[in-house]
Formats: structure tokens, C-alpha cells, sequence
């Protein structure tokens, strides 16, 4: 063989080489693994990892030798991209969440062939969370998507605080604001009465989405129906109530009493907690996995004292804060070749053992909710999901009800500024027009929601507004999948 | 008289065609060189020219992130643009940034090289080497430390509250009057050093013949520059200035991680407007982010012929030499 004949040859092979890393086609020794193989998990839950691989994929693994599960933890920006791309080059992970996906509905992901049923492969009707499942969330078409791990008794505006600034302020941590001025008034004494420049709150305003999940809180414990912005009486948007404008006007005076730290419109939600814990702020408004994710990046300050109060209301009369029933959090890829060997490791997330593992961790409460009380966690976690039991109910999910809704939000387009924007617009002093802001967004939503369902129509889905009335709500109680079959 | 005779030619030949022969011969002879150059040839065009076109094609497609394909709606997307305030927010934003942002960049550039060029300015390359630092940072870093550094209790803040040039602490990223601008001088700031290297490099072309001339003519410094320097850098000045606004439309890492467009749309230029269309939006909208990088795209294409005809009247101006 001459020397450029070798050498071409060694091109060519080192181009096909190439090629075939480019074009995925390393993944077809993948899927004739038979058996074997490994199972590609993307999530976006940090504190979760230790956890996750300890207590989940690695006594799964130890009995099931050739099976491999290989996790890729991610911020959720990040993951929601990841997934994207992965799916348009058919490289999707086998399990995955959905975070970062933007607000797009499960039903509007099976609906476009992304994930394959897992009912069959793992008893999940039998299990522990079994009377979880709703059809339109969790069940399509008679067959079981996915599962809910955690529970839907949850918020993302709990007064966490720091326990020493708040007993250096004179003030006592066992006695609860449960009112917005008592609230109010503990962040100006916290303010005042710490020493060096520490400010009572922290609003990162930095994140429109963090914003509005705050106004959607603070508005539903003055009194508005949830979640979602919907009076359920005849599902109109009401982003213009009396409770929205409340809820802003409230943020507002807590920037005028100048309680917030001044920094906290260049902070997101992480920045906010690295300020907390440094002894920054005296209270940040977060969700339950607050103190997880101290525990892993700032666990100083949890030694240092954390505590936790219920979310206070306008009035000493409180309402509740409403949630959807807990979505699923895993699913299984249309792509995957490992669905068994997914739904099985799955099915393991629901039973007492490992739901205590997953209360441990103090990231979102467990689907169990009672494990908590055994668990081995913080007290102020505890306290947490306690007082999770009662301010949140379960509200109604247009989804469940009418089939044909997933395609109206899949159709509906954005409107900007929304309701976040409209919060930091007024936060960082480009408006003082709440109400109009307000009736403006609300007038553009309901607008939208038209267009869309008009589209829909078109196709021959059967879907009105119709589909967001629920008149058979209790504001006091769950609604359960008894009510919406009295609907 | 004399009688003369014309002596007859034989007919030739044609000359073979050697160009095609000689073309053909190389490729049979040469293949393997042209093997190797095939990887080149398909990572361009998987990863350009694929890119490039797979984006005018999604313009005209109705195509939510989680589908897998797209619906032919035509130019409904460019019409949605044409009405959507957000686009022509983020694309007045990204015209105002390239007007302030250009100009200071090349001007304080241009004044630090005269300065570091002279022969009697100490320690040159410690201040060559101070302003290229910031150079090779990672534009997302940066970001995120000048949003500590600008915040309201960050030292430019303080150090403004201090001197009383600032009433009250301020959030000059995160605050819709100063955003922008906020963005504009961190850019500036990260890349200085590399429009400072051009025109170090510019300056080096002048003979130094040319310079003791007009100091024995008689010439200051500033007429010197006037009439001796800035003439000669004219045509740097059109290269360096359009190098410089081309690269005013890639601060995407810089402004995302700086101000993430806000607060209030303030600061979106129009990469952070198709980043949010296509991977932030509720239902992620591929086609519509799409038509607005076309628009965008069009908008540098416009900018890249300018460039091309700059360099082409800056080599006419400078002559064979």
C-alpha cells in the first residue's frame, strides 16, 4: 500500500469516526444493550443529589447489575434548553423534569409524542400516591404518565428568618406576623434595631417569575381565588381584583418603610438567599427548599439560626394559598429504550422508605406529607410543612376538566409585561400605575385566551371559557377529584 | 522590377486544452488532499451554512418549542414583528447602545494608544497588559461581577453616596434609566483593550520620518495630531470602527447575565429578545425567534458590506505601499 493510499484510508476512517459521533450513532450500541445498558436522568434538583444517587440509583443499581444510571443536574434555565435541543436532535435523557420548560403543559407534551406511558410497567395505581393521579396531569388517555413525588401542599412565600438577627432586634421568633403590618412593623424593628447594615427584608427583583409567584401568594391570602389569577365563579381573569392591587401596593409600602434591601433589584433568588445568609437580611420570602439549599452551600447559617412563620395575611381572618394538584415530576422520554428499568426506579420514589429519604433532603415536601413528622430534618423544615397543611388547599386545574384546554395555553402566546413584569416595573420605579398596569395585562390576557380558544375551535376541540368555571368551588376546602365529577 | 512570391503555410493543430486536463489530473492525483479537506468543508456547512438556512426557513414556520415540527404560515411571523413593541423595544436598545457604545470604545482607545505609544510614557507595557485583562475574561463572569459591583451596595454606588455625587444608593443595572447604559460601559470596559491593541497597531504603520518632520516644521502636539496623525489613521478609523460596531450586536452573555434585559425591558437588546422568544417564552416560539434573527441577521449583513466596502476605500486611500 502506498503511503498516501494509508493515509487516505486513515482519513476516511477517522472522518466516518467523526460522523458518527455528530449524527447520535454512538447511541445505537446503546439500545441493543438488551438488558443492560444506562438510564440518562436530567433534573434540576440540587439539593436532591446526594440523596438521589445514595438512596435511589445506587441500591437500584446494586440489583440490577448492567444497569448504569447516570444523573445531570441542572439549573433549570439551563435544563430547559438542554431538553430542547436534546429533543430536536433525538438525544433526550430517558427521565427528566420539566423544569425550564417554560409553562408548558404536560398535556401539551404528551400530546406532541414526548413521553411513553409508564402505568403498565410499574404498579403506580396501587401505590402509596395512587389516588394523586388526576387525568389531564398525570393520566392521558386511560394511561399513566407520570407521578406526583412531592406534595401540592406547598408555596414559594414562607417568612423564612434569621433567628439571631430577629432576637438581636428585641423580638421574639415564637410570636407569628400574621398580618402584613405585624410583618411590616417586625422588619422595620429588624431593620433598626440590628447592628451594621442589615435591612429587615429581601425582594429579589431582579426575576419577574419570582415576583409574580409572590404576588400570586400574597394576593390569594387576601382573599383571591387560585391558582392562577381565575374567579373560578366565571373564569375570568381577575389580575386586576382588589387582592392583586393589594398584594403590590403591600410590596411597595415595605420598599417605602425602606425595610428591602437596597441591592435587591439586581438579585435573583440565589443571589437573595447568599445575602440572607450572610447576615444581610432578616427575612426572605422562598419556597420549602430554602433551608435545603443552605445546607448545601451555606450551612453556617443554618447553625447560625433559621426559623419560619405561616405566610401572613391583610387580616387577622386568614385565607388560603391555592395550588394545582402536584404535577408529575419525572417523565419518561418517547426516545427511551430503558422504560421499564425508568418505571420501576420511579415506582420506588413512592413507598414510606424512600419518601422519608426524600423529606431528609428538605427540597419540596413529599408526596407523603406525614413522613416529615419522622423524618430526619431541621425543625424549622418540619415547622414548614406543618404550617403547609394549614394555609394551602388544593384548587381547581381547567386541564382535568376539559380535555381540549391544554391546546388553548399551548396556543396562547405570551403577553408582556406581565404580571412579574408589572411588579418590577413598579419596584424599580418605571411605574406607579398598579391598577392600570394591571387592567391593562388582565384586558391583553383575556383578549389572548379568545384568540386562542377561537383557534382551537377551528381545529374541532370542543373548549370554551366555560372550561375555567368551577362553581362548584370551596374556597375553605380541596377541591378533589370528587368535585370535579359533581362539576 | 522585381517579382515576389508568397511562400504558403500548412495548417496546424489546435493546443490541447490544458486548464480542464490539468485540473482533472490534480484531482486523480491529489485526492487524498482534498479527503482531508472534506471534514472542513462539512463542519461549515453542518454547522454554518446549515444553521443559516434551517433559520430563514423557521421564519416562515408557526413552530412551538415542544412540537417537532413546525406549520408554513408564511411572512405571519415578520407581521407579528413588524406590531410587536418588544421587538422594536429591544431593537432601539441595540441601536443605542451601538451609538454610544462604538464611539466611546474606539475614541478612549484611540486616546489610550497615543498616550502608551509615546516614547516617553512609563511603564507602557504594565498599562498594555492592564487594559488587555479584561480581554480575555469570559463575558458571562463579568456580568455577574458588575452586577455586584453596581449594585446599591456595591463600591461605585457607595463611593458616589460618599463623595455626594448620589443622594441615596442606586441600582445603576437594575434601574430602567441607567440599565442600558450600565451595560454600555462594562462592554466597554471588557473590550477596550482589544481596540486599544488595532490602534497601537495603526500607530506603528506611521514612518517616524513623517513625525520629526513636523516637529522640525514647527508643529504642537495637537496640530500634529490634527494634521499628521489623525489623517493617516483615517482609514484604521473606518476598519477599527466597523470591526467595533459589528461586535456591538454579540453582547448577549454580557447583557443577559448584567441585567437579563430588564429591569422593565430596559436594557433587551435584541439578542436577549430572541433568546427569551425562543427558550424563556411560556410556549417556546422558534419560528417567531427565528424571523427576528433573520431581521437581526439582515441588519449585520447590511453592516458586513459597509465593512467590505470601507476596507475597500481605506485601500484605495492608502495605495500600493
Amino acid at each position: 500500500m502506498s503511503r498516501r493510499r494509508f493515509i487516505g484510508g486513515t482519513g476516511a476512517g477517522v472522518l466516518a469516526a467523526m460522523l458518527t459521533a455528530c449524527t447520535g450513532g454512538g447511541q445505537l450500541s446503546q439500545a441493543g444493550g438488551g438488558a443492560g445498558g444506562s438510564l440518562q436522568w436530567w433534573d434540576q434538583f440540587r439539593p436532591l443529589t446526594k440523596m438521589l444517587q445514595n438512596d435511589l440509583f445506587a441500591p437500584y443499581m446494586k440489583e440490577h447489575t448492567g444497569i448504569k444510571i447516570e444523573r445531570r443536574q441542572m439549573d433549570a434555565p439551563d435544563l430547559g434548553q438542554a431538553l430542547q435541543v436534546a429533543r430536536r436532535s433525538n438525544q433526550m435523557p430517558d427521565v427528566h423534569s420539566l423544569a425550564g420548560l417554560g409553562g408548558v403543559s404536560p398535556a401539551a407534551l404528551v400530546g406532541s409524542g414526548w413521553f411513553q406511558p409508564i402505568g403498565k410497567l410499574a404498579d403506580f395505581q396501587g401505590s402509596p400516591v395512587g389516588q394523586m393521579l388526576y387525568d389531564g396531569i398525570h393520566r392521558f388517555n386511560g394511561e399513566i404518565y407520570s407521578f406526583p413525588p412531592f406534595s401540592g401542599r406547598w408555596h414559594d412565600a414562607v417568612p423564612w428568618f434569621n433567628t439571631a438577627l430577629i432576637k438581636e432586634a428585641g423580638l421574639d421568633p415564637e410570636e407569628e406576623p400574621g398580618t402584613w403590618d405585624k410583618l411590616r412593623d417586625i422588619a422595620r424593628r429588624a431593620t433598626k434595631g440590628t447592628a451594621g447594615d442589615v435591612y429587615g427584608m429581601v425582594v429579589p427583583s431582579k426575576d419577574p417569575e419570582y415576583l409574580a409567584a409572590l404576588v400570586h401568594r400574597l394576593a390569594m391570602t387576601a382573599g383571591a381565588p387560585g391558582p392562577g389569577a381565575i374567579d373560578w365563579k366565571t373564569g375570568k381573569y381577575i389580575f386586576d381584583s382588589d387582592e392583586y392591587v393589594a398584594a403590590v401596593e403591600f410590596l411597595v409600602a415595605l420598599h417605602t418603610d425602606k425595610v428591602v434591601h437596597p441591592a435587591s433589584p439586581s438579585m435573583g433568588p440565589r443571589d437573595a438567599r447568599a445575602r440572607w445568609a450572610a447576615g444581610q437580611a432578616a427575612i426572605y420570602l422562598w419556597g420549602a427548599w430554602f433551608i435545603g439549599g443552605l445546607l448545601v452551600d451555606e450551612p453556617e447559617a443554618v447553625k447560625r439560626g433559621v426559623g419560619v412563620w405561616h405566610i401572613p395575611c391583610p387580616e387577622p381572618t386568614r385565607n388560603f394559598v391555592y395550588n394545582p394538584p402536584q404535577p408529575g415530576t419525572f417523565w419518561v422520554s418517547s426516545q427511551s429504550k430503558q422504560a421499564k428499568t425508568a418505571a420501576e426506579v420511579l415506582l420506588r420514589m413512592t413507598g414510606k422508605e424512600f419518601q422519608l429519604k426524600l423529606a431528609a433532603a428538605m427540597d419540596q415536601p413529599p408526596a407523603l406529607a406525614d413522613v416529615v413528622a419522622e423524618a430526619d430534618v431541621h425543625a424549622s423544615y418540619r415547622r414548614c410543612v406543618a404550617n403547609f397543611q394549614d394555609d394551602v388547599r388544593i384548587g381547581p386545574v381547567p386541564e382535568v376538566g376539559t380535555p381540549g384546554v391544554w391546546q388553548v395555553l399551548a396556543e396562547m402566546r405570551d403577553v408582556h409585561p406581565n404580571l412579574g413584569d408589572i411588579v418590577q416595573s413598579v419596584l424599580t420605579g418605571s411605574t406607579s400605575d398598579i391598577a392600570g398596569e394591571l387592567r391593562r395585562f388582565t384586558e391583553k390576557m383575556t383578549a389572548e385566551r379568545e384568540r386562542a380558544i377561537e383557534v382551537v375551535r377551528k381545529k374541532g376541540v370542543q373548549v370554551g371559557v366555560d372550561a375555567w368555571v368551577f362553581g362548584n368551588w370551596d374556597p375553605k376546602a380541596d377541591y378533589g377529584q370528587q368535585a370535579y365529577a359533581e362539576r | 522590377m522585381t517579382m515576389t512570391t508568397q511562400r504558403r503555410s500548412r495548417p496546424t493543430a489546435a493546443p490541447p486544452p490544458r486548464h480542464r486536463q490539468g485540473w482533472a489530473r490534480r484531482l486523480r492525483q491529489d485526492w487524498w488532499i482534498y479527503l482531508f479537506l472534506l471534514p472542513t468543508l462539512l463542519g461549515y456547512g453542518a454547522y454554518t451554512v446549515y444553521p443559516l438556512l434551517a433559520s430563514w426557513w423557521f421564519a416562515f414556520l408557526d413552530w412551538p418549542g415542544f412540537a417537532s415540527a413546525g406549520t408554513f404560515i408564511g411572512i405571519e411571523n415578520f407581521a407579528r414583528l413588524i406590531g410587536d413593541d418588544l421587538f422594536w423595544n429591544a431593537f432601539r436598545n441595540s441601536l443605542v447602545f451601538l451609538v454610544f457604545a462604538v464611539p466611546l470604545r474606539v475614541g478612549l482607545a484611540l486616546a489610550l494608544a497615543i498616550v502608551l505609544n509615546r516614547r516617553k510614557t512609563p511603564f507602557k507595557g504594565f498599562f498594555r497588559t492592564l487594559f488587555f485583562l479584561p480581554v480575555v475574561t469570559t463575558g458571562a463572569i463579568v456580568g455577574v461581577v458588575f452586577t455586584l459591583l453596581l449594585d446599591a451596595s456595591g463600591p461605585v454606588s457607595l463611593s458616589m453616596v460618599a463623595s455626594g455625587l448620589l443622594d441615596s444608593p442606586a441600582n445603576f443595572a437594575a434601574n430602567a434609566g441607567t440599565s442600558l447604559y450600565a451595560g454600555i460601559a462594562v462592554w466597554v470596559w471588557k473590550w477596550l483593550g482589544i481596540t486599544l491593541v488595532y490602534w497601537l497597531a495603526a500607530l506603528q504603520t506611521i514612518p517616524q520620518g513623517v513625525h520629526e518632520a513636523a516637529v522640525i516644521d514647527g508643529a504642537g502636539s495637537w496640530a500634529e495630531f490634527r494634521h499628521v496623525t489623525m489623517p493617516l489613521l483615517v482609514p484604521f478609523l473606518v476598519i477599527i470602527t466597523l470591526i467595533d460596531t459589528v461586535a456591538a450586536f454579540n453582547v448577549f452573555d454580557l447583557m443577559q447575565t448584567l441585567t437579563g434585559g430588564g429591569p422593565s425591558f430596559s436594557s433587551e437588546v435584541i439578542e436577549i429578545f430572541i433568546f427569551r422568544t425562543a427558550f424563556q417564552a411560556t410556549v417556546p416560539q422558534l419560528g417567531y425567534a427565528s424571523a427576528a434573527a433573520v431581521l437581526f441577521g439582515l441588519l449585520t449583513v447590511v453592516l458586513a458590506i459597509v465593512q467590505a466596502l470601507g476596507i475597500r476605500w481605506a485601500r484605495r486611500r492608502i495605495g500600493p505601499s
